[in-house]
């Protein structure tokens, strides 16, 4: 054992280059909450990070915010939102006005619009906007967020996920626990695994992911949603280089999103996400529907089971 | 962890790595910092069991772990995880 760790822990060959800092910028993303809060306390202090960062021309680039289309309409009288979007969003970042889905292809609009102004040695920063950031605690994690893009450049990592704490009954805890690790070690087992090594919080919202990367999960077929999930299915396939980072304890702006029904949607969606990508994988393969056939039913019954479970607990 | 500013320190700054092993005969801490080095960071054996050492470092990203009777360990309260240039996983710490 000993000789084995000794071996394990020598440097490689080329091990400094690693450590040496590329030249690349990196690309703040801003995804603009969907309902606009009742004031700016939250937002307000995540702007104030988007103005600094704006300033630092030299790291980063000219930051993007992501705003629906739906969000612009249903506060377009508002003169509140519209001298916020204006005066503080507009002038410290690229609004990309955008008709979506849903959060997900807010996510595919931004982070497409960056990487395209982007260059190989770049690095991309998704910064979900509808978090309580005006908080004591919301603060401390601003201050931590920066880590993200820092990690995936100095380290050279393709992506670096960071993971907040909530508490075992938080509902985000519990849809991953009985929902998505669950249907992941049905459906991709060797991968669940792996990925646990690393994270608690496959669905993170806050990440940051190099361009060579991004540039692949971009020219995928982009999922309808879970997102995280499948971007990091895809880097532990394709050995790709994963961190995690803990960013703190913030919390989402309320917004139903704690709802039972919330969660049952989004345990049903990532079932179907899984789905679809094992099929995609497997349908080369001779006599993939028998295997298929098998692992739906087991997921299927976990999928039951995880919404008796939160059923219990949120109901 | 304490960090006050978006950008960055050049400053060094001592940072405290503590290892809960009180059955081990020896720990050590191995990081980018000392090239992975076992012989660099010997941690010292404290009166309550666990291993401590002090280590100045710069400002960034380092990547380390703790050698338990000579087995590479993670840091249980580390930041952050990552993996070194061999693909083990190891601990992540900030420095600002």
């Amino acid at each position: 054992m000993k000789n084995a760790a000794a071996r394990a822990t020598r440097p490689a060959a080329g091990a400094k280059k690693t450590r040496e800092r590329r030249a690349g910028k990196i690309h703040p993303v801003v995804i603009y909450p969907f309902r606009q809060p009742v004031d700016d306390s939250d937002l307000a202090p995540l702007y104030e990070l988007i103005a600094r960062l704006d300033t630092e021309k030299s790291q980063y680039a000219r930051p993007i915010t992501v705003m629906d289309r739906k969000t612009h309409y249903a506060n377009e009288t508002q003169k509140r939102f519209q001298e916020f979007r204006k005066g503080t969003v507009a002038r410290h970042s690229d609004i990309l006005d955008a008709w979506c889905v849903d959060t997900c292809q807010m996510w595919y609009s931004g982070l497409g619009m960056a990487f395209d102004k982007g260059s190989p040695d770049d690095v991309y920063w998704l910064i979900p906007g509808d978090f309580n950031y005006g908080t004591a605690v919301g603060r401390d994690v601003l201050g931590r967020l920066h880590d993200l893009p820092e990690i995936c450049m100095e380290l050279d990592q393709d992506v670096c996920i960071g993971e907040i704490e909530t508490d075992h009954n938080n509902s985000k805890q519990l849809i991953d626990t009985y929902g998505t690790f669950a249907l992941l070690y049905n459906w991709f087992p060797a991968e669940a695994r792996e990925l646990r090594q690393y994270t608690e919080r496959p669905r993170s919202e806050f990440f940051a992911i190099r361009h060579g990367f991004l540039g692949e999960v971009l020219r995928q077929r982009w999922f309808a949603y879970e997102q995280t999930v499948v971007m990091l299915l895809q880097a532990v396939s394709s050995s790709r280089r994963i961190s995690r980072f803990f960013v703190g304890n913030v919390s989402d702006l309320p917004e139903g999103s704690d709802s039972l029904a919330s969660a049952m949607q989004q345990v049903e969606r990532t079932e179907r996400v899984l789905k679809t990508i094992w099929r995609e994988r497997h349908q080369p393969n001779p006599g993939w529907t028998e295997e298929y056939r098998v692992l739906e039913a087991q997921s299927e019954q976990v999928r039951r089971t995880a919404l008796i479970v939160l059923e219990n607990l949120l109901g | 962890m304490n960090r006050s500013t978006y950008g960055p320190n050049k400053t060094l700054r001592a940072m405290n790595f503590i290892c809960n092993a009180p059955q081990a005969k020896s720990v050590r801490l191995v990081g980018d910092f000392n090239e992975w080095n076992p012989a660099a960071h010997p941690m010292k054996h404290m009166p309550d069991g666990a291993w401590l050492i002090t280590v100045e470092l710069k400002h960034g990203h380092h990547r380390y772990a703790f050698l338990v009777d000579g087995t590479l360990t993670l840091d249980p309260h580390a930041q952050g995880i990552t993996r070194n240039d061999q693909g083990e996983r190891v601990s992540l710490v900030p420095v600002s």
